[in-house]
């Protein structure tokens, strides 16, 4: 495949989030809503590296945004007093959330990737639960406490950088990640790691009897995966939310929201994630804002029917339309 | 004086335990039956408990009596739900099935809010306690417990000695020589996950004799959790399984709970549901099938 | 059913719910508010959003109006359903204060989501009013937008362990079982430091989970150490599980004293005799003694309707039969203290308005009011009640009694032969 053609499905996915950025920048309070919309797209995106490609449901998935949260809010606590860091300490908080989300999700993988199926879907609750109670009950980090910390991101940044970045910069870096997010998952899926994963999902014995490293290939997108949720976690939740409590960051709806908008869009797709993440966010927002108190009740319903009838998502569904048609090429 | 509390929570621990493994068994049987994982488990296990509430304080009917109850209605929402959603999901990834159940978990919560509201409920039940020296056990948990292992036994014959009961098992073993043997599988799936549902809204009563306090639509979360690691313990296949599972889990969660409690400034009961889902990882690790031999 | 079909139709009817959404403001002064309507949050959220349309009713129809530049402004209420959620929080505040267009934002219920709502409000100088905060970290955060109407989570304990003082002074021995959780703790640290300023000494002091489901062990252990009197603290499932299993473990001690759950009316009705003689702090109870003679004693300027009044506008509001608790009362109060400090600037100006927050204080139905220079709450106290023959009775402080308070308590086994807690 020419370079350009195999990297065209990029361009969609550039348009629709050069569209949010517009569209925030430029209507009055939309900002925030843009702002929670690009969450559940980037936790889509991230998520879907390692449960759209594989078809494996880790169902402890938040865990890897509560420690990236952690990440970033413990270096913030203690390196506060460090006069002149400025910036810096936020860089040092990033790379403090992925080491710790790497480090989780080679546990992790190392213990759950040997199951399968609905075995593997529960040892990673077993770990999203076991490490959050671990944190509570051995009183790490300030336990069950949490850390709130508004006044030390003043400290380092000033009030009014840091308040900026609390409801601007940090968006925009999600932007950046969901971006990245995208561009890492068309890579894969156009190398070597794609036609493995792929392979994988389909028939993972028939894989392995042709010899394909599965183990491998599973490691590296689930670490990926969790990689990315540890920087959503630092960014959406550590500097847009100045407190970090255990419970919270560890809050199975999380994953709940982001197996949703993965599903509604359509797993394993470069699209998809993006289309469900506005699905989601935008339905949620509105019925929240028309129906206060009752969205729950419409939406478990809707989403069982399009379970049910749409299994491959809004993107599956558009795909298998414009099939054979010069459109394929770009949405993927 | 730390082994007399150690004793009086493993007594304890025992009672929770068989309460805790019955909740878990419609769980391993819609799990072994049809490949699904309930994961709207929880909000079962809270109508039941609503229903207890409301027979109680709107009827005045003795919680025992509402086990039944609750038992059929559970059934007729178990096939309610399976002819209108679950069907379709038999062949699907488990993925549709974990998402269709939670929602309907979620569907339950909302629409008990509306009936209920969301205030806390409970009842009082007064039926007298035993003092069995190092611990007190009210009657009310007594009662709870047996109950749960009556069902298993009930459930034990009904698998073994009923026509039905060795379809399921049949249907478990191998879907596809069953049908050719002609059994009705679609119908055997129908009435397990019925009876798995019925099952778990049963439990639900048997839970509040327990704790017959602190009831709201939001309570079935935590159940969930713990009928998952419960159901690992067992063996996510086997009802039976389940049950000594809870015992298992009832008796390391309240005992671990004494030890950990000596080692000064850490959060004991946190500790203890850490340790708990250690146990889980390790036994999906080492022996998936659960701790009992294979069935 | 056709999928084209099923999907068109959905996508009909989104916009037309979309469209016959859109609405239009007249002259008016709009309190905004991210309210908590489903999810963890549910009850408070509804019982605030009651209370603040009572007082809001209150204001519109009893006080006329707002006096502004000669005229009366009539107050609006926008309010959306946060989900008990941080995500929905930020983007509902943002919608509020852009498209709507509000003059205050109450913060959603809960310290933590208050804390997540707080940099944005800040960041467009938004007056940002707590009415379900209880941490006093928020405080020391530098917000300068926010101000506190409920009572910071110190000051829970302090009034019963005063009363023990005064009534019971030979008995020292203190437990002190609570959530693992920060607002428990607050709470606790409070209590335990005032506690040693007394001279008490506590015996047994012990943490539980959020979410437990059983209490024994920890109960068996309390047990042993003989305490006179225990202070609990936690929410509401964890509170009626706390009594309940004393209850079954046949628990005895003086006194009992949890926050959070005690002082609502579901507690005894889950309950029954076993919450006889059971205690809890409160913000607010019905039965305060405050009115506008009392205002006058103290010299304190008086606004709102009376405790009657305001039962019947939040019963009216909400359209149900249920009884305002303190969540509805200091989301209420909120709402006087907003109207008083716009007539004292003279403007809606948000800066103007905070400023002019800082240097109130009066008394309403819910009790007193001011605020330190962080925007804490201080000039109100807390209650403490006790279910006594069915019935709450404010037996602490002094000033704001109904009753005496019932102390020792009957015992477990006297209870439930129906023996009630009378002093």
């Amino acid at each position: 495949m020419k370079k350009a053609q195999k990297y065209a499905p990029i361009l969609p996915v550039l348009m629709a989030y050069i569209a949010l950025f517009v569209v925030g920048k430029g209507m009055t309070g939309m900002w925030q809503l843009v702002a929670t919309l690009l969450f559940y797209c980037a936790l889509g995106q991230a998520f879907n590296i390692f449960m759209g490609m594989t078809g494996y449901v880790d169902f402890g998935y938040v865990a890897f945004m509560g420690v990236g949260t952690y990440g970033m809010a413990l270096t913030i606590t203690r390196f506060a007093d460090f006069q002149g860091f400025g910036v810096g300490i936020i860089i040092i908080g990033f790379f403090a959330a992925l080491l710790f989300s790497t480090l989780l999700s080679l546990a992790v993988g190392a213990v759950a990737l040997r199951l399968r199926g609905a075995y593997f879907a529960i040892a990673t609750i077993g770990v999203n639960e076991g490490f959050r109670f671990l944190i509570e009950g051995a009183r790490i980090w300030n336990g069950s406490e949490g850390l709130i910390f508004t006044a030390q991101l003043n400290q380092i940044l000033g009030k009014q950088s840091a308040s900026r970045l609390a409801v601007f910069w940090a968006d925009v870096i999600v932007f950046g990640i969901a971006i990245f997010a995208a561009c890492l998952t068309l890579a894969y899926m156009r190398s070597k790691i794609g036609y493995a994963l792929t392979a994988l999902r389909e028939d993972e014995d028939a894989a392995k009897v042709m010899g394909i490293n599965v183990t491998k290939y599973k490691i590296i997108a689930f670490v990926t995966s969790s990689c990315i949720a540890g920087l959503i976690g630092a960014t959406s939740w550590a500097l847009k939310t100045p407190y970090v409590f255990p419970p919270e960051v560890f809050e199975i709806h999380y994953t709940i929201e982001a197996i949703i908008i993965v599903l509604l869009g359509g797993a394993g797709t470069l699209l998809g994630p993006i289309v469900g993440g506005l699905i989601y966010g935008i339905s949620k927002y509105y019925l929240s804002v028309i129906l206060p108190g009752f969205q729950l009740l419409i939406f478990a319903p809707i989403i069982i029917v399009i379970i049910i009838m749409f299994p491959e998502g809004v993107v599956g569904v558009f795909r298998k339309k414009i099939k054979g048609t010069k459109l394929e090429r770009y949405f993927m | 004086m730390v082994l007399e509390q150690l004793i009086g929570n493993l007594i304890q621990g025992l009672v929770l335990g068989a309460v805790y493994g019955m909740a878990t068994m419609g769980l391993s049987l819609i799990f072994g039956v049809l490949q699904i994982v309930n994961v709207g488990h929880g909000a079962f296990i809270m109508v039941g408990a609503f229903i207890t509430y409301w027979l109680f304080t709107a009827l005045g009917l003795n919680p025992i009596f509402a086990v039944p109850i609750a038992f059929v209605f559970g059934m007729a929402l178990g096939l309610l739900f399976y002819y209108t959603a679950m069907k379709r999901l038999i062949k699907a990834p488990e993925l549709a099935s974990l998402l269709v159940t939670f929602s309907i978990g979620v569907l339950l919560q909302e629409i008990v809010k509306l009936i209920f509201g969301s205030e806390f409920r409970g009842y009082n039940w007064v039926v007298g306690k035993i003092n069995l020296g190092i611990t007190v056990l009210p009657m009310t948990k007594l009662y709870a417990a047996i109950g749960s292992v009556l069902i298993a036994v009930l459930l034990y014959l009904w698998f073994n000695k009923t026509r039905y009961g060795s379809a399921m098992r049949c249907v478990v073993e191998d879907s596809e020589g069953a049908r050719v043997c002609g059994i009705n599988v679609g119908g055997v799936y129908a009435m397990s996950f019925g009876l798995g549902i019925g099952l778990t809204v049963a439990s639900g009563v048997l839970l509040t004799m327990f704790i017959p306090v602190g009831i709201n639509p939001y309570m079935g979360g935590g159940y969930t959790l713990k009928a998952f690691v419960i159901a690992v313990l067992g063996g996510l296949a086997s009802p039976y399984g389940a049950f000594f599972g809870g015992l298992v889990f009832g008796l390391i969660e309240n005992g671990s709970y004494t030890l950990f409690a000596l080692i000064p400034g850490v959060e004991p009961f946190a500790l203890t549901r850490f340790f708990s889902f250690m146990i889980l990882l390790a036994i999906l690790l080492v022996r998936p099938t659960g701790l009992l031999k294979a069935k | 059913m056709n999928r084209t079909r099923v999907s068109i139709v959905f996508v009909l009817c989104a916009t037309v719910v979309f469209v016959a959404s859109s609405a239009f403001a007249a002259e008016s002064i709009i309190i905004g508010h991210p309210a908590c309507l489903s999810g963890k949050y549910a009850k408070a959220g509804e019982q605030a959003i009651g209370g603040i349309k009572a007082c809001i009713d209150w204001v519109n129809t009893s006080y006329g109006g707002v006096s502004l530049g000669g005229k009366k402004v009539p107050l609006e209420y926008k309010y959306y359903d946060c989900e008990s959620s941080k995500e929905q929080v930020t983007s509902l505040i943002g919608r509020l204060i852009t498209v709507d267009k509000v003059n205050v934002v109450f913060a959603p219920y809960s310290s933590g989501l208050t804390l997540r709502g707080a940099p944005i409000a800040e960041s467009r100088k938004m007056l940002y009013m707590d009415h379900g905060g209880a941490n006093n970290k928020i405080f020391e955060q530098g917000f300068e937008y926010i101000v506190q109407t409920i009572g910071p989570a110190t000051s829970y304990h302090q009034g019963t362990l005063n009363m023990i003082k005064k009534i019971a002074p030979k008995d020292k021995k203190v437990a002190m079982a609570y959530e693992d959780s920060e607002f428990a703790k607050m709470v606790m640290q409070g209590a335990r430091e005032h506690a040693q300023k007394l001279g008490f000494s506590v015996v047994f002091e012990r943490t539980y989970p959020k979410g437990v489901t059983d209490l024994t062990p920890l109960l068996s252990a309390l047990k042993a150490s003989k305490p006179d009197f225990v202070l609990g603290g936690g929410h509401f499932e964890d509170g009626q599980l706390f009594n309940r299993q004393m209850a079954d473990l046949d628990l005895d001690v003086k006194g009992l004293s949890l926050i959070a759950a005690a002082t609502l009316p579901a507690f005894y009705n889950a309950l029954t005799s076993m919450a006889e003689g059971v205690m809890g702090p409160s913000h607010w109870e019905y039965g305060v003694k405050y009115a506008e003679t009392e205002a006058k004693k103290l010299g304190l300027r008086w606004i709102g309707p009376d405790q009657d009044a305001f039962v019947a506008l939040f019963k009216k509001s909400l359209g149900k039969e249920i009884i305002p608790d303190y969540h509805a009362a200091e989301a209420g109060a909120q709402v006087l203290a907003y109207v008083l400090a716009v007539e004292k600037a003279k403007t809606t100006d948000t800066t103007k308005v905070r400023a002019a927050l800082g240097d109130l204080t009066f008394m309403s139905f819910y009790g007193g009011w001011d605020v330190d220079d962080t925007g804490l709450q201080v000039g109100h106290s807390m209650v403490d009640v006790q279910w006594q023959d069915s019935k709450r009775i404010i037996v602490w402080p002094e000033e704001a009694q109904t009753g005496k308070p019932c102390y020792p308590m009957p015992t477990f086994a006297e209870k439930a032969k129906g023996k009630k807690a009378t002093p």
